[in-house]
């Protein structure tokens, strides 16, 4: 999104955030949050208008935001994928989802495709330990997979336009 | 036996109000606001012997009790469903496929610390259980079951939803109060204890999702009913996970003192393609390694400390036997190296010291001197930090060590070397 502000009703919906809290800095998560579903990731700009909505110091908001391994400063893939890599989907075979995706994508955790469609990271317990292995794509849970599943999964990925963003709830 | 947990689990989607209401949910909870006084509620719950099943296991009827009961000022409920522990997601399907469960014991709760506002604090990846909530949440307004005057009784409860963004940490209660505020959630130092400075500095019950669900049955069939399942010290039905290498993985509603062994062979299936067991965790990654033989281990908190372990959450992984424990023992250490706060020193550097050496074993190049010092960064750490999160990474180091103590040797370097000079490397 080229758009270097966010609009005044967007930000009057993250202001309003601040009164459903004892004190105004308990909207923090939820602001950083909706910011972040606007473009995929937080900008210096965005921290700043954090702090300023939870009187804050935007130093401050950075010590924040860099503590949750959901925030993220840089882009990420339209489609952010993320492999659980702890001991229930390691058991039942999470390395070889990883190596799929790898082969799939042509990409190692932690980058993004060229065309900025996809993005790979391994993350840790998902809660998805009964129907393991398991990633999960911007809260979107996929379970019991099998390479096969994930290559179906990629195609079906790579033919289809995003979700349009989320609202902030 | 009796389920009063799980009976919405199968379902496709969550249960709606409507339904919900058609099977008598709310009718306890508008009893308690009609006729009961807070500390009846506190003593029944008390009296029912139920213990928080976020892992801890202390009464929460006694951590009730601590709440102030002349009100000077907001007092709040704080739901902890910031489930993270490897191994466990029985919350998650509490909220999933039946919100109203969870929120009828919030009800119940609130009344009996007189709080008026639940922060309800759920785990950033639980996004389709946060809808759920939302939406849930919506239904209760709009029925008039949530908010002021409620069953015509003056008293008001509201519930604020609030998404966590990715820190397991956050599951320990003062670390999840500093990141509800907005900061990084590293836990506090105690005393103060959340009763006396909570969320926002005022008293404050934390409280995880599947205690406050037992708390609908307890106000609504007794404690006399709830105490007869489960153990004397340990009553009630746990919503035990069963995952890893078994034929039926999922979450199984069972009393508390079920052993391991009917869980995995009974309800699971037993070991995937019939296969043995080299291991298995008890109840979440740091609760740690049992071998097979301790299969018929009932599966309540007090015989798991004779064990030499804990309950913890209750999720059971069942590591099969082609599996190396030390490779299973790095997936944890490397875990806890992610999701230590960093801001005690022996934690920060111990858990990334542990690593590196399980890490060392991994590649065969375990020293001799390694399993002394790995046991000297636990005793170094455990007990010395602002919060538990040592004990919780020595929990699966520590019975990997005693327990699988020839895998770890086997992973060492041929001619060990001494401490100062380099490390052999294989091919």
């Amino acid at each position: 999104m080229p758009e270097a502000e966010h609009p005044e009703d967007f930000v009057a919906g993250l202001r309003a955030l601040t009164t459903r809290y004892p004190k105004k800095r308990g909207a923090m998560l939820p602001i950083l949050h909706a910011l972040q579903e606007r473009r995929g990731h937080l900008t210096p700009a965005d921290l700043r208008l954090a702090g300023e909505l939870t009187d804050v110091a935007p130093a401050d908001v950075y010590s924040v935001v860099t503590f949750y391994t959901m925030f993220r400063m840089r882009p990420a893939g339209r489609f952010p994928i993320g492999v659980c890599r702890n001991i229930a989907c390691w058991v039942n075979g999470s390395e070889r989802i990883t190596a799929t995706l790898r082969e799939e994508l042509g990409i190692a955790p932690g980058e993004r495709t060229a065309d900025g469609r996809f993005s790979l990271a391994e993350v840790e317990c998902l809660g998805s330990c009964g129907t393991a292995p398991c990633l999960e794509i911007d809260g979107r849970y996929f379970e019991n997979l099998t390479p096969d599943k994930v290559r179906a999964l990629i195609a079906e990925l790579m033919s289809r336009e995003p979700e349009p963003a989320r609202a902030a709830r | 036996m009796e389920i009063y947990l799980s009976n919405e689990f199968a379902r496709e989607g969550p249960l709606l109000l409507a339904e919900a209401r058609a099977k008598g949910r709310y009718r306890t909870a508008q009893r308690v606001f009609e006729s009961l006084k807070p500390e009846q509620v506190v003593d029944e719950v008390k009296n029912a012997g139920l213990r928080g099943r976020g892992g801890a296991w202390f009464p929460t009827g006694i951590k009730w009790s601590f709440m102030p009961k002349e009100l000077k000022g907001p007092s709040y409920l704080v739901v902890n469903a910031d489930e993270g522990e490897p191994g466990t997601f029985k919350d998650r399907r509490i909220m999933e496929k039946d919100p109203h469960l969870l929120l009828e014991g919030i009800l119940i709760s609130c009344f009996a610390i007189r709080a008026e506002t639940a922060f309800l604090y759920i785990r950033g990846e639980y996004r389709t259980a946060h809808d759920v909530l939302a939406d849930a949440i919506a239904e209760l307004e709009a029925a008039g079951l949530l908010g002021g005057d409620l069953f015509g009784t003056n008293r008001r409860v509201n519930v604020v939803l609030h998404r966590g963004a990715g820190a397991y940490i956050c599951g320990e209660e003062t670390a999840l109060l500093n990141s509800l505020e907005g900061r990084r959630g590293e836990p506090r130092p105690k005393p103060p204890f959340p009763a006396v400075w909570g969320a926002f500095g005022r008293p404050t019950s934390v409280n995880n999702v599947e205690t406050l669900a037992n708390v609908p049955a307890i106000l609504e069939r007794g404690s006399v009913w709830y105490k007869a399942m489960g153990t004397p010290l340990a009553p009630g039905n746990l919503l035990f996970g069963v995952s890893g290498a078994v034929e039926r993985p999922g979450c199984y509603e069972l009393p508390l003192g079920t052993t391991a062994r009917e869980l995995i062979d009974k309800h699971a299936g037993g070991v995937r393609g019939g296969g043995r067991m080299r291991a298995f965790v008890p109840g979440g990654a740091s609760t740690g390694f049992l071998p097979p033989d301790k299969i018929d281990v009932p599966m309540d908190p007090e015989s798991l400390k004779k064990a030499g372990t804990m309950l913890g959450t209750g999720g059971i992984v069942v590591i099969p036997e082609e599996v190396s424990i030390v490779d299973a023992e790095r997936i944890f250490s490397r875990f806890f190296r992610h999701e230590t706060c960093g801001q005690c020193s022996p934690c920060r550097e111990g858990a990334a010291w542990s690593d590196q050496i399980v890490a060392r074993f991994q590649r065969g190049e375990g020293r001799r001197e390694d399993l002394a010092l790995l046991e000297e960064i636990m005793r170094g750490s455990k007990g010395m930090t602002i919060c538990v999160f040592p004990d919780a990474f020595a929990g699966p180091l520590a019975t990997a060590l005693t327990q699988f103590r020839g895998e770890f040797e086997r992973r060492m370097a041929p001619a060990a070397p001494a401490a100062t000079s380099e490390p052999t490397t294989h091919a």
